[in-house]
């Protein structure tokens, strides 16, 4: 009688605010079904799933800040930020994927022969045909293709399970990658696959020495049903700045031309040199798997502006053999040999790895 | 109940003030623009400003963009914090309840009221939009082009405009429900109104801040910009729904508040 | 004679203040009751008991036969009520705010409302107000239409704090007259004031409130009523002092008070020892009189400790 329910009624609002405040708990506590698949069949089925067609809502985290923010802002905001994804999967070949602003988007759409890029807030369609190599770009993020990747040069005893998680509402079974080469810098690849497609569904990359990812793209949302072909294809729309982009076949090979190629040791810190298609021949690239090395020489306007931002930085170690820096599992160094130009060096190797192959490096100070 | 509550909501000149002021904003930068033809940076600004300087019947959703993140905040802070506080500071609210107005009608219809400015007002504010965006700006209203790039048809862009114009409505119940929440708890419809921008500030500090990332998706503002995600192609209903659904929770929790401070509450003013 | 409000052990209790401290009033159909009592007695905390506006810690509160705050909805329209002052929407006519009022609530019919409104402005005298706002109205002008407000409904109760506020003595006279005519028709009033001669002037009962307690409750005519001595205006005092010794109770000037139910008999006596007598009359306590006697000191007094 007392209170006239005054108690009961804020009895009423509590046990709905806390159950309310439960519900994303008990969500995410829901249990995932773990399957006894070995390591190397969990990993045999990631990459066969290149042909399985999807749709989804992606988010990718990245920690990495790169030095290059000036000279590639496009490549740093896509791995130091929190990029929205939209993804249309048909195909390695055909895939639509936007990453989502708040006021705005970027949509790549993918198709045999060549790519088309719509901007919206400049409202520009860019049009670039298909090359070996190319700058990392918004569908290298998406966990599906991401995940294929970093596996697929993974060797059986790099590989183990770690269990079963839900992701996107799917159970998705864990699949760990610990690089075995002594100069890789990535501490562990964690790969999330879907227990019924074999799809990556969560991707983490882990640097040596850190506690939280690099790299950290999942899905929230995914059907995976083939979207129909009209969601992926792209045809400019009235009014839009219609141009090509930049060609990055073209460019690599006038950036063979112009370099004198330097003839490169079969091995650096360890890791064998290998050939990879599209590849300028005065670059040489080392290492498999998560652990890969790049050597270029470098013209020297750029150098200049690579010496200057690197050496802005607070990280940076500077010694005899050049200077280097880490971004994440991202190493960096730059040698100049005197009277010869500059060489960058960089890859997915730790530091003491870069220093060992400056000092291998024809002309480098050993 | 309700009947009386509209009427005293738009039969009262302050209303119609605040949703000319409202108006003020987007007309002042539509004519800039026109004057000056300088459209924000891409990225920049509100969103579909910049494309406004092409396609004039696109200035109702830019309108929207403008007054979304303070204006209508605070007109709808202002009106809610009013509902229950301005009759308890006039005397009224001793009257009605004596009359006998149910104190859990009077919550709903003064709720109801506030939802009623809330349409008006956005509803308004398209319209302007629409109206200045034509004679100001070339319209082409034969179609659009979408947040993706592929084109629209004039119906599908009214369809998602009107769309728009309800999800905005919609993401202003939340602010109504804290006004209202506050203006029942005390006698000042001032102290009512700051209390619920307090909570607005408050939301969208933490939102630009990292390390509020874990709550940031039950901030009331966090899908206040999802309107924009119904010009994508196929639009993205993801934080849209997520929008609404948070929206409702706190219109939920926080009537609910409201109700048990309200119904077993000494009105002495 | 039916309870129209009654209480049973009123008690509110604001923090550590009692403002309202057990009473049991007790208004019965056809009163006009007077309660009385300083500023701060907590008479209008109890009045805002008795219409629901206020919860009670403690005891009961019925109103026309009807649990409070429960029964609200089913007898609050037969009463009217002005509590603490008029309040309405200042932009709006008179008119207007009275059929905002009217429609918000249940009880009085949709299609009769625009001359039942007529009718409570004629009866405040505000008839010929037209659509002028409330924002110009004088302060006694606001009176009379929350009193209108209070009259829409032809209450079987008027529940009225206050009501000659702000008003001029003609004012006053008009609403008093208006009182008693409604009393005459069958309406209860309960009256709360401070103002011991508005009380004294319209009330058949009265309850005096003292620091939130009931301290009287009963017919005016019985506390007024005559003492059981007469009072003797003379120009030779000892010379009634000499007549009638022993029955001389006080004397204050030409005032003497002298026991004796009679004047008559009193008279008879001082006539025929020659002594002069000016007037005569049964003794009987005014109504501050007997407020003050049950009463301590001002509320709003505070003492040095």
């Amino acid at each position: 009688m007392s209170g006239y329910g005054r108690g009961r009624r804020w009895a009423v609002l509590a046990a709905l605010v806390a159950g309310l405040c439960a519900l994303p708990a008990v969500v995410a506590a829901l249990p995932a079904d773990d399957a006894d698949v070995p390591a190397t069949a969990l990993r045999d089925a990631v990459l066969a799933s290149a042909g399985v067609g999807f749709s989804g809502y992606a988010v990718s985290a990245g920690g990495l800040t790169l030095p290059v923010s000036d000279q590639l802002p496009a490549v740093a905001d896509l791995l130091s930020d929190r990029v929205q994804l939209r993804v249309w999967w048909r195909g390695e070949d055909e895939h639509r994927v936007d990453v989502v602003t708040a006021a705005g988007e970027t949509g790549v759409h993918v198709d045999p022969a060549g790519t088309w890029t719509w901007e919206f807030e400049s409202a520009t369609a860019e049009r670039t045909g298909p090359a070996p190599l190319a700058l990392p770009a918004p569908p290298d993020l998406v966990p599906a293709a991401l995940g294929r990747r970093l596996l697929s040069e993974a060797a059986d005893d790099e590989l183990s399970r770690i269990g079963a998680r839900r992701v996107a509402g799917r159970d998705a079974l864990g699949l760990r990658l610990v690089p075995a080469a002594p100069a890789a810098s990535v501490a562990r690849v964690d790969v999330w696959a879907d227990a019924a497609t074999g799809l990556p569904l969560a991707v983490q990359v882990v640097a040596d020495g850190a506690s939280v990812p690099a790299l950290d793209t999942r899905f929230l949302d995914l059907d995976p049903t083939p979207p129909p072909a009209a969601v992926v294809a792209f045809t400019p729309p009235d009014g839009a700045r219609v141009r090509p982009g930049r060609d990055a076949g073209g460019l690599l090979a006038e950036a063979d031309r112009r370099l004198t190629a330097v003839p490169l040791p079969a091995e650096l810190a360890g890791l064998p040199r290998r050939t990879l298609a599209g590849a300028p021949s005065s670059v040489g690239v080392y290492g498999r798997g998560v652990t890969l090395l790049a050597v270029a020489p470098v013209p020297a306007r750029l150098a200049r502006g690579l010496q200057a931002a690197v050496r802005a930085s607070p990280d940076a170690l500077v010694d005899r053999r050049g200077v280097r820096l880490a971004a994440g599992p991202l190493g960096l160094m730059l040698v100049e040999r005197p009277g010869r130009g500059t060489y960058v060096l960089t890859g997915t190797v730790t530091l003491d790895a870069l220093a060992e192959a400056a000092g291998q490096v024809p002309g480098g100070a050993p | 109940m309700i009947g009386t509550e509209l009427r005293k909501t738009f039969g009262r000149p302050r209303t119609w003030v605040t949703i000319a002021v409202l108006n003020a904003l987007p007309v002042l930068v539509a004519v800039l623009l026109r004057l000056t033809d300088l459209a924000p940076r891409p990225g920049e600004g509100p969103p579909f400003l910049s494309a406004v300087l092409t396609n004039g019947a696109l200035f109702p959703l830019a309108a929207l963009a403008i007054v979304l993140p303070l204006f209508l905040p605070i007109a709808v802070a202002v009106v809610s914090g009013d509902a229950v506080a301005g009759e308890a500071q006039a005397g009224t609210l001793r009257y009605l309840l004596a009359r006998p107005v149910g104190r859990t009608r009077l919550l709903v219809a003064k709720l109801v009221a506030v939802m009623a400015f809330v349409l008006v007002t956005v509803v308004v504010v398209a319209l302007v939009g629409y109206a200045v965006g034509s004679v100001l700006f070339e319209a082409r209203p034969a179609a659009g082009t979408s947040v993706s790039g592929t084109s629209l048809t004039t119906e599908e862009l009214a369809g998602r405009t009107l769309l728009a114009i309800g999800y905005v409505a919609v993401s202003m119940l939340g602010v109504a429900a804290f006004g209202l929440f506050f203006s029942t708890l005390t006698d000042s419809p001032l102290a009512a109104a700051l209390g619920a921008l307090a909570v607005l500030v408050t939301s969208s500090l933490l939102f630009t801040l990292d390390a509020a990332s874990p709550i940031a998706p039950y901030l009331p503002t966090r899908y206040w910009l999802a309107f924009v995600d119904l010009f994508r192609d196929p639009v993205l209903w993801r934080d849209v729904v997520r929008g609404l659904a948070l929206q409702g929770v706190y219109v939920g929790v926080l009537l609910t508040a409201a109700w048990a401070n309200f119904t077993t509450k000494d009105v002495t003013s | 004679m039916t309870a129209v409000v009654s209480t049973r052990g009123l008690v509110k209790q604001f923090g550590r203040v009692r403002a309202v401290d057990g009473i049991d009033l007790d208004v019965r159909a056809g009163d006009v009751y007077g309660f009385l009592g300083a500023n701060g007695s907590g008479k209008t905390t109890t009045v805002r008991m008795l219409l629901g506006l206020v919860l009670p810690t403690r005891g009961e509160v019925e109103l026309l036969g009807g649990r409070m705050p429960r029964a609200g909805r089913r007898v609050l329209p037969r009463v009217g009520a002005l509590i603490e002052g008029p309040a309405h929407h200042r932009h709006l006519s008179g008119a207007a705010n009275l059929a905002l009022l009217d429609a918000a609530g249940p009880g009085g019919r949709r299609r009769d409302r625009r001359r039942r409104i007529a009718e409570a402005l004629d009866q405040v005298g505000l008839g010929g107000v037209g659509r002028r706002p409330v924002g110009a109205y004088s302060l006694g002008m606001r009176q009379r239409l929350g009193l209108a407000g209070a009259l829409l409904r032809r209450p079987e109760l008027l529940v009225l704090d206050e009501p000659t506020n702000g008003l001029d003595p003609q004012g006053i006279a008009e609403v008093r007259a208006l009182l008693l005519d409604l009393h005459r028709g069958g309406t209860t009033v309960f009256l709360s004031s401070h103002l011991l001669a508005e009380v004294e002037q319209l009330c058949t009962r009265v309850g005096v409130l003292d620091r939130g307690r009931l301290v009287l409750q009963d017919e005016l005519a019985r506390l007024t009523a005559p003492t059981g001595a007469t009072v003797v205006d003379t120009p030779a005092p000892e010379r009634v002092r000499a007549v009638l010794d022993g029955r001389v109770l006080a004397a204050d000037g030409g005032r003497v008070v002298v026991r004796g139910p009679d004047p008559a008999e009193v008279n008879a006596l001082l006539v025929g020892a020659g002594v002069p007598v000016r007037g005569l009359a049964l003794q009987r306590p005014t109504l501050e009189e007997v407020v003050l006697a049950a009463a301590g000191t001002s509320a709003d007094r505070v003492e040095r400790p």
